[in-house]
């Protein structure tokens, strides 16, 4: 959970990354993410990290997405195990297992500097229909609360006598029952009071809505974004053309 | 019973919460613990159990100190009623959610039918007691949360606000509970802010604000104390209120709280 | 490029499928109402009843209520006495959003409610939930308050200054770009009731709007309430278990008891009554003292009066 929540969770900053419109952000989250899947070298994989590193500097973000990139490193290493087990290729592995880290914090770096509301608009901005994105914006938006309300209901199960620490892990199982369940049940019942509310302020009256805020690319974001590409472009003709020849 | 000696909390994000507490709570007494929202006193609360370990001090329950067990297991002696009954409530039926915290201490079979059975009959939920807890009605549920409390007959019971959402009768009867219970002996601390539902309880009454305990003593004198209460942001009972302002009148007959009281009674 | 359709201004939307009422001319004109002018009256109940589909008892029954222009009526009654139905069949909800069989006529505004649409009686009847956080549903303050606004395709500029006036009422302005989980449950109340005071509704119903609040918290909320009656002429209904803070402000109570009307006057008349007590109505300990001062003949006053009042009265100074 907290890996979920240091890696994806949005968390409100003022550096020039975060102030970037959000179109630009997922490109250039989509463009990481996408010369991770085109390398073909343990270095170059590492230059791509390096990179986004760079940029989680940038945003001022690097401690958050350092933490991700760690607690990633666990699983990446289990991946990297099973690979080395099916294949018994050493680099191979070693590239599935750090292109995961590569693919996880490429995807963090959209994520925890786009805030809810920057989702609805790229989203909007795909002609998603209405009521997905508002699904989602909603959903994204009562993260924080659910996560409080487990924690309360842990708390309160754990004064009844539930020990959630102890026992097996078909025990420990076992035990999440009354914490999920009243869960679950609130949720329903969150539900349902949202939609009274959603009826109470007109939701669904007119077909197209109208927005309070407008996102207007600046000059600075269209200038981001064509230096964005062209690096991407150039990255990748120099990973295909110009390394090879000198590097493993 | 309950001793808190210095104690400081500090939540994950720098807030304290709690600053230097130092609060000793005997058996038998009825406390209320008042503030405004944000003041610690749930965090305060959330201490004895254990749910939160100090930063600095010590809690302890029964001369154990709260680091040394965990919440299960202080709760054998001390049952907390939280706010929100939805947060509690998941098993296929009323019986069942009351035998759940007696099966988790270890009640024998034949303890947990005749707790539940009392519990049901206490709390007036017999006829629900194949019923799931889920379709009860909100003061039904709270009263289902306190049965399920005093199943286990622990020796202090502390509530987490329990008057909210409820109406004039309801909260008639939690007053009646609460007087029964520390008759018999129990500690009661209750959380509130609701001044006048706690008035006529005359408890031992603990003012916070800041994260800091700023007046403690017993209701009757502690109510007089016009700046300390504004200063934290509590009421004042609108007969002290009264009884106050009289006073200050040149023209007042005299008249004391206690004629103010009978009256009213 | 496609990705970047660039802000076109000012977008009119079409409105051709409902009525956009422009309510502005309302609180332009203030409330002066010269005296003996009849007032209008904002919601009529005649003989209502409703029954839920799923249940064969009637959660109300034989109600009649009418509520005039601008008053304050706190609606009380022990629990499960029908408020929730007939708060929801006030703002449109039922029959809207629920269904079952109904008796009677509710109206607002001259119009029956269940033949005027959602989007129209959201522009007339305001309604705040009991729980602020379930109410929220933007990342931003702004963008919630504006929520019922853009469901009704209110252009920007429009959209703009009422979401403004609307944070500036409710004393939210400086939170305009706070994330919900930032606030407190005061602050969010505030919220919830701007995006509904946005809206610009006539009447505006509340539902134990005071139950997650401390004393004094409550206390600036009925201060707000008196403010959006005196500033725009809005008119109240709220349902409360916590008579002390609103008796000294309502122009009337209403008891609710097993789905029908009980008891309907000022609020002296009514909890100087014998009745109330007996519906589980928690009559403030200052209103039991001054009705035995009365008896006794040492207090006489037409309203009910607060701890202060009552003893500058008895002091024999004046307040």
């Amino acid at each position: 959970m907290m890996w979920l929540s240091g890696g994806f969770v949005f968390r409100r900053g003022n550096s020039v990354y975060h102030r970037l419109d959000p179109r630009v952000k997922l490109l250039i989250s989509a463009l990481l993410f996408t010369t991770t899947l085109l390398v073909r070298s343990i270095t170059q994989l590492a230059l791509v990290i390096v990179f986004a590193m760079a940029i989680a500097a940038v945003a001022r973000v690097l401690k958050r997405v350092g933490r991700t990139m760690l607690l990633t490193a666990t699983f990446s290493a289990f991946i990297f195990v099973v690979n080395i087990f099916f294949t018994r290729n050493l680099e191979t592995s070693a590239i599935y297992a750090i292109r995961f880290i590569a693919i996880v914090v490429s995807t963090s770096l959209f994520f925890i500097t786009a805030s809810p509301d920057e989702l609805e608009q790229v989203m909007k901005t795909f002609r998603l229909p209405r009521d997905v994105v508002f699904a989602f914006v909603t959903a994204v938006r009562f993260i924080p609360v659910m996560m409080l309300d487990t924690l309360q209901i842990m708390d309160a199960q754990k004064s009844r006598g539930l020990e959630l620490d102890k026992g097996n892990l078909f025990q420990r199982v076992r035990n999440m029952i009354p914490v999920l369940i009243p869960l679950v049940v609130n949720s329903v019942i969150r539900s349902g009071e949202l939609a009274e509310a959603m009826e109470s302020r007109a939701y669904g009256a007119v077909a197209r809505p109208t927005s309070l805020v407008e996102y207007r690319a600046r000059a600075a974001d269209r200038i981001t974004a064509v230096a964005a590409v062209a690096v991407f472009a150039l990255g990748v003709y120099s990973f295909y053309f110009v390394m090879p020849t000198y590097l493993p | 019973m309950i001793e808190f000696e210095n104690v400081t909390f500090v939540h994950q994000n720098g807030v304290k919460a709690l600053d230097q507490v130092s609060l000793r709570v005997q058996q038998g007494e009825t406390l209320a613990i008042v503030g405004e929202n944000g003041a610690g006193k749930t965090t305060l609360v959330r201490h004895v159990t254990g749910l939160l370990k100090p930063t600095s001090g010590t809690v302890k329950v029964k001369g154990l100190e709260t680091t040394r067990a965990s919440t299960a297991q202080l709760s054998r002696s001390v049952g907390v009623a939280f706010q929100n009954p939805d947060h509690q409530l998941f098993s296929e039926s009323v019986y069942d959610e009351i035998a759940f915290a007696l099966r988790n201490f270890g009640f024998s079979p034949q303890l947990v039918e005749k707790r539940v059975k009392w519990g049901l009959e206490l709390f007036g939920l017999e006829e629900y007691r194949d019923s799931s807890p889920l379709v009860l009605s909100g003061g039904e549920k709270k009263r289902l949360t306190l049965a399920c409390i005093l199943a286990w007959d622990p020796e202090v019971i502390i509530l987490d606000e329990p008057t909210v959402g409820q109406d004039a009768i309801q909260k008639e009867r939690l007053a009646g509970t609460i007087k029964l219970l520390g008759t018999a002996g129990k500690t009661v601390i209750v959380v509130s802010h609701d001044i006048e539902f706690l008035w006529p309880i005359q408890p031992r009454v603990v003012v916070m604000k800041s994260g800091r305990i700023v007046a403690d003593g017993p209701a009757r004198t502690l109510m007089l104390e016009k700046e300390v209460l504004e200063g934290a942001r509590v009421s004042q009972p609108e007969l002290v209120t009264f009884y106050q302002e009289l006073v200050r009148r040149p023209e007042a007959p005299f008249v004391n709280p206690l004629e103010a009281e009978r009256w009213v009674k | 490029m496609f990705l970047w359709p660039a802000g076109r201004g000012n977008r009119r939307v079409p409105d051709s499928e409902f009525a956009h009422h422009s309510s502005r001319s309302r609180h332009q004109n203030g409330i002066g109402e010269p005296e003996g002018r009849q007032m209008a009256e904002v919601v009529r109940a005649e003989e209502y009843g409703f029954r839920y589909n799923e249940s064969k008892k009637w959660a109300v029954k034989d109600f009649n209520l009418t509520v005039k222009s601008g008053e304050i009526v706190v609606l009380a009654g022990p629990s499960g006495c029908g408020k929730s139905t007939l708060l929801r069949s006030v703002n449109g909800l039922i029959p809207h959003m629920y269904s079952g069989q109904t008796a009677g006529s509710v109206s607002v505004d001259g119009r029956a409610v269940g033949e005027t649409p959602m989007s129209v009686l959201a522009q007339e009847v305001g309604l705040l939930f009991q729980n602020p956080e379930n109410q929220i549903f933007m990342f931003s303050v702004e963008r919630d308050v504006a929520f019922g606004l853009e469901n009704l395709g209110i252009p920007r500029a429009e959209m703009r200054e009422r979401v403004d006036r609307a944070m500036h009422l409710m004393g939210i302005t400086e939170l305009a770009g706070r994330a919900p989980h930032e606030l407190s449950d005061g602050q969010k109340q505030r919220v919830a009731l701007a995006g509904v005071v946005a809206m610009n509704p006539k009447l505006i119903i509340l539902d134990e709007p005071t139950s997650l609040l401390d004393p004094r918290t409550a206390l600036e909320l009925v201060d707000l309430l008196q403010k959006l009656r005196k500033e725009n002429g809005t008119t109240l209904v709220v349902v409360e278990h916590r008579l002390d803070l609103l008796v000294t402000v309502a122009d009337r109570i209403v008891v609710m008891n097993e789905g029908t009307k009980v008891l309907d006057g000022s609020p002296k008349d009514v909890l100087f009554g014998d009745l109330a007590e007996g519906y589980g109505i928690s009559v403030p300990a200052i209103t039991r003292l001054q009705k035995l001062l009365a008896k006794d003949g040492r207090v006489a006053s037409d309203r009910l009066l607060s701890a202060k009042e009552l003893a500058g009265l008895m002091g024999g100074v004046r307040s």
